[in-house]
């Protein structure tokens, strides 16, 4: 099937299989090696991208569910991403870096929808993206300041 | 200009934010095929026939390995498998969904065998064997033993006998297993996410009979490992032997559920004792035996046992001991290291015993350590091991109040008043880390800037950063100056990697040791130059009123003017060192349901010098997460025919933001510096060590707290269901 997506700002048309998941279309067929993919089961949230602002598992995905969409992944810059990466990198909010993609645009969304969440909101808005390392806080911290 | 000691942010950190990190599946290689492992349904069975044929005829289907192909591909070995999961076959396709559909139609005609599960059961007459050529499931037993336990039992004013478990575990790094392999005709080039690309190495070369230098292990960015990417797996063998048979890259990237059935897990140890103690809360003497649940294959459950024996008596003064150390053969898969690798199923068993102390003489939990700690290091333990350096009393009696210890257990009073139930538990860890050689060499490049190629294996630690600032003190240089790579056999022609909180105190005193010679070369050649003795700081070299920049001084090297070595590698063997400290855990019980959350992790740590706060700050908070899950959240479930109950994340609960603790970690004060050059003693698994067992008696303490029941909690995880039952049952 033929499907045009508008990923990170730019448009791409691709014929894929009806079969083919989102998270491989990303990676495999456009080349975008920042949507990671952490299970099977849509619970780690590595493979989190914004479709259409909102927070997404695109392993849990059909690409061809996509078609018409847009789609921002962790590589889009612009003013909000880019203060949280700097503050994700000063507050130490990475460590094996698997989940960060995720966790950023996890956190990108809830700071569009709410500029100034609450430590509660923090962890509820990234809850659907899991961390092994960092046990969260360095995370939530990163998040308070980018939100400032 | 001293960057030891600093919160530098990582030097790691860069392309992993900017979408430039290569994990293994991110790198692509010209006329890659794809590998994936059709696995056992069954936990014991006979494999009868593997029927490839219709597999191979499916589009895009390139080979089919099975038992009949010969090693390294000999699956099923004695003709049977022996856990649900272990690979029978293996096929290499085109793409991840040929792949897929080509895995379903490999036909193999299994004969079920009765599986035994629990180890114990597995330990009795009649039980059916997992491997018969060892005629039983018993794989190895020792024994560690001091002084006459029996006599000191018999003159205990109490004995108590039980059982404590630490159940299985898994250690779900977030990145799967994988690895891609390819082979150019001279070389068999391997891209793994592993923990130690030296030990793939040599094992690879090994197993496929060919020279060690004709293969290459880079280890890309790794999504984490916790001790499961430490053993070299007999896939990651069998990837590069299709690649070189085929003669084209093959990559195999481990789907999460297939993740659950061939990583090796953690903990799975028991301790089966007697304990006997004075009704001055003084402990005796313990007899009993640590079983690990080792799995089908014994690749660490006996080093998990032994370790979790031998540090047993932590730093307490019991010197009669008798514990064997045993470890059974189950169908389930392999035992393996995973953070902390023994210490924290040492502590949690010790722990649990001093807490049984205070329950059972009525004694304050910390006047009952207090009168059992050994005052200071350097001390022997009974069972073998020496403990370096350290005040274990007065550090102990510190963190108490540096945790705030009893404020916290004032405030569950008062919060009880209000209606919310909350429990605070301690723990007092010892642990030991640090072992083997490491390999470092440090280059002197043509500007006055240097690399230091490194045999530890980051993934996440953030070790380079503070070996950049090990290098950068010791050649008195900007940082910005030293780049330190590592996971590349090419880079570095040695090392064991990153495992046992060993990357930076035996990686790191490697480095320092290599920086040191270098410039020790740098100032004889600085000398010639000068025509006369030098001193050397910041980059300069100093001879009366003459001097020469460290720069200037290689350029003159590399130009033939004067002779002197421009890399020095450090082959540096390290001896154990042991760190120690406090934990404290805080949680929230709802006596309706039986949940408990953590609200708080404080602790108090030992670590020897700190050679940047922050990285050791993510250290603890990871890491008491990891020790505080086991207890709350983490549940490995097998049936009685041993299928696996819990195969993936939607199963088997790994933490969320939303359930994890705040954490306020401090360090001492007056650190006790381990001898490495480093003076580190690692901090990697020190929370894991201390917050399983401060954990599991907050849960306690919230529980009598609810109930007025004093309740006693023998294993882990105590899930919800168990908490309802204590409190309403």
């Amino acid at each position: 099937m033929r499907i045009k997506v508008k990923v990170n700002g730019v448009w791409y048309e691709r014929d894929v299989e009806p079969r083919k998941l989102l998270v491989h279309f990303l990676r495999d067929d456009l080349g975008i090696k920042s949507v990671r993919v952490g299970c099977d089961t849509g619970n780690c949230g590595a493979c989190t991208v914004l479709l259409d602002g909102k927070p997404v598992k695109s392993c849990n995905l059909l690409a061809v569910q996509a078609d018409g969409s847009e789609i921002i992944t962790a590589d889009y810059s612009d003013e909000l991403m880019e203060r949280l990466k700097r503050a994700f990198h000063e507050r130490h909010a990475l460590q094996c870096g698997f989940c960060t993609s995720g966790m950023l645009l996890a956190s990108y969304a809830l700071l569009k929808n709410k500029p100034k969440p609450t430590e509660e909101e923090i962890r509820e808005g990234i809850s659907g993206v899991l961390c092994r390392c960092t046990g969260y806080q360095n995370i939530v911290e990163a998040i308070k300041s980018a939100a400032l | 200009m001293r960057y030891v000691g600093k919160p530098l942010p990582r030097l790691e950190d860069y392309h992993l934010l900017y979408g430039q990190a290569r994990y293994v599946d991110d790198i692509e290689l010209p006329g890659m095929l794809y590998a994936g492992f059709v696995r056992s349904p069954y936990a014991h069975a006979r494999v009868r026939r593997v029927d490839a044929s219709e597999a191979l005829s499916m589009p895009g289907v390139v080979a089919v390995f099975t038992p009949q192909s010969g090693k390294p591909f000999d699956f099923a070995p004695g003709g049977k498998v022996r856990y649900q999961g272990e690979a029978v076959a293996m096929v290499v396709a085109v793409d991840r969904y040929a792949l897929y559909d080509a895995l379903e139609k490999v036909y193999v005609d299994y004969e079920p065998l009765p599986a035994v599960v629990d180890p114990v059961k597995a330990m009795e007459p009649g039980a059916p064997l997992v491997d018969e050529s060892l005629g039983t499931n018993v794989s190895r037993r020792e024994k560690y033993a001091s002084g006459d336990a029996e006599r000191a039992l018999a003159s205990s004013d109490k004995v108590v006998e039980e059982e404590l478990v630490t159940n299985r575990v898994v250690p779900s790094a977030m990145e799967p297993h994988g690895v891609l392999a390819s082979h150019d005709g001279k070389t068999l080039l391997i891209y793994d996410s592993t923990q130690k690309p030296h030990i793939v190495r040599r094992e690879v070369a090994r197993s496929l009979d060919v020279p060690l230098a004709a293969v290459r292990v880079i280890q890309p960015d790794v999504g984490g490992g916790f001790g499961s990417k430490i053993q070299v797996y007999p896939e990651e063998v069998r990837v590069a032997a299709a690649a070189m048979a085929l003669r084209r890259p093959v990559k195999w990237i481990a789907t999460r559920s297939e993740d659950f059935k061939m990583t090796t897990y953690g903990r799975g140890l028991m301790l089966r004792y007697k304990a006997g103690f004075t009704r001055d809360g003084v402990l005796k003497a313990i007899k009993g035996e640590v079983i690990a649940d080792a799995g089908a294959y014994d690749w660490f459950g006996f080093d998990l046992a032994a370790t979790a024996a031998t540090m047993l008596p932590a730093a307490y003064k019991v010197r009669d001991l008798d514990i064997d150390a045993v470890s059974v053969l189950t169908n389930k898969p392999p035992l393996g290291p995973y953070r902390g690798a023994g210490r924290p199923e040492a502590t949690f068993f010790i722990e649990r015993i001093m807490d049984l102390i205070a329950d059972e003489t009525g004694l304050d939990p910390v006047e009952v350590r207090r009168r059992n700690l050994v005052p200071a290091g350097p001390y022997d333990n009974p069972l073998g091991l020496h403990y370096d350096s350290g005040e274990y009393l007065a550090t102990f009696e510190r963190g108490i109040a540096a945790t705030g210890y009893y404020d916290l257990v004032r405030n569950a009073e008062a919060e009880k008043a209000r209606g919310r139930v909350l429990g605070v538990g301690m723990s007092f860890y010892i642990e030991i880390t640090t072992y083997g050689h490491e390999v470092a060499i440090v280059r002197a490049e043509r500007d006055g800037s240097f690399t230091v190629a490194v045999g530890i294996a980051p993934h996440g630690q953030g070790d380079a950063t503070g070996i950049a600032q090990l290098v950068a003190d010791e050649l008195q240089v900007p940082i910005e100056r030293v780049r330190v790579v590592w996971g590349d056999t090419d880079a570095v022609p040695d090392g064991i990697g990153t495992d046992g909180s060993r990357s930076i105190t035996a990686g790191g005193s490697a480095a320092l040791l290599a920086a040191r010679r270098l410039l020790e070369e740098l100032k004889k050649a600085a000398e010639e130059l000068l025509g006369g003795p030098a001193t050397y700081s910041d980059g300069t070299f100093k001879s009366g009123d003459k001097s020469v920049t460290i720069g200037e001084v290689v350029e003159a090297v590399y130009r033939g003017k004067v002779r002197a070595q421009l890399e020095a590698m450090e082959v540096y063997k390290a001896r154990a060192t042991f760190p120690y400290g406090v934990g404290v855990v805080v949680v929230e019980l709802d006596p309706e349901t039986g949940l408990a959350r953590p609200l708080l992790y404080r602790s108090y740590d030992d670590i020897g010098v700190v050679v940047n706060p922050l990285l050791v700050e993510g250290q603890i908070h990871g890491g008491a997460l990891q020790g505080i899950s086991q207890v709350l959240y983490e549940q490995v479930v097998y049936d009685q025919d041993g299928n696996l109950a819990t195969p993936n994340f939607a199963f088997y609960h790994v933490p969320k933001a939303t359930e994890a603790p705040r954490y306020e970690p401090r360090l001492a004060e007056t650190p006790h510096r381990s001898d490495h050059p480093t003076g580190t003693k690692g901090v990697g698994e020190a929370p894991t060590v201390a917050s399983a067992a401060a954990a599991i008696k907050a849960l306690e303490d919230a529980i009598r707290r609810a109930t007025g029941k004093r309740v006693r909690l023998r294993s882990t995880p105590v899930t919800p269901e168990e908490v309802y039952r204590l409190i309403h049952g």
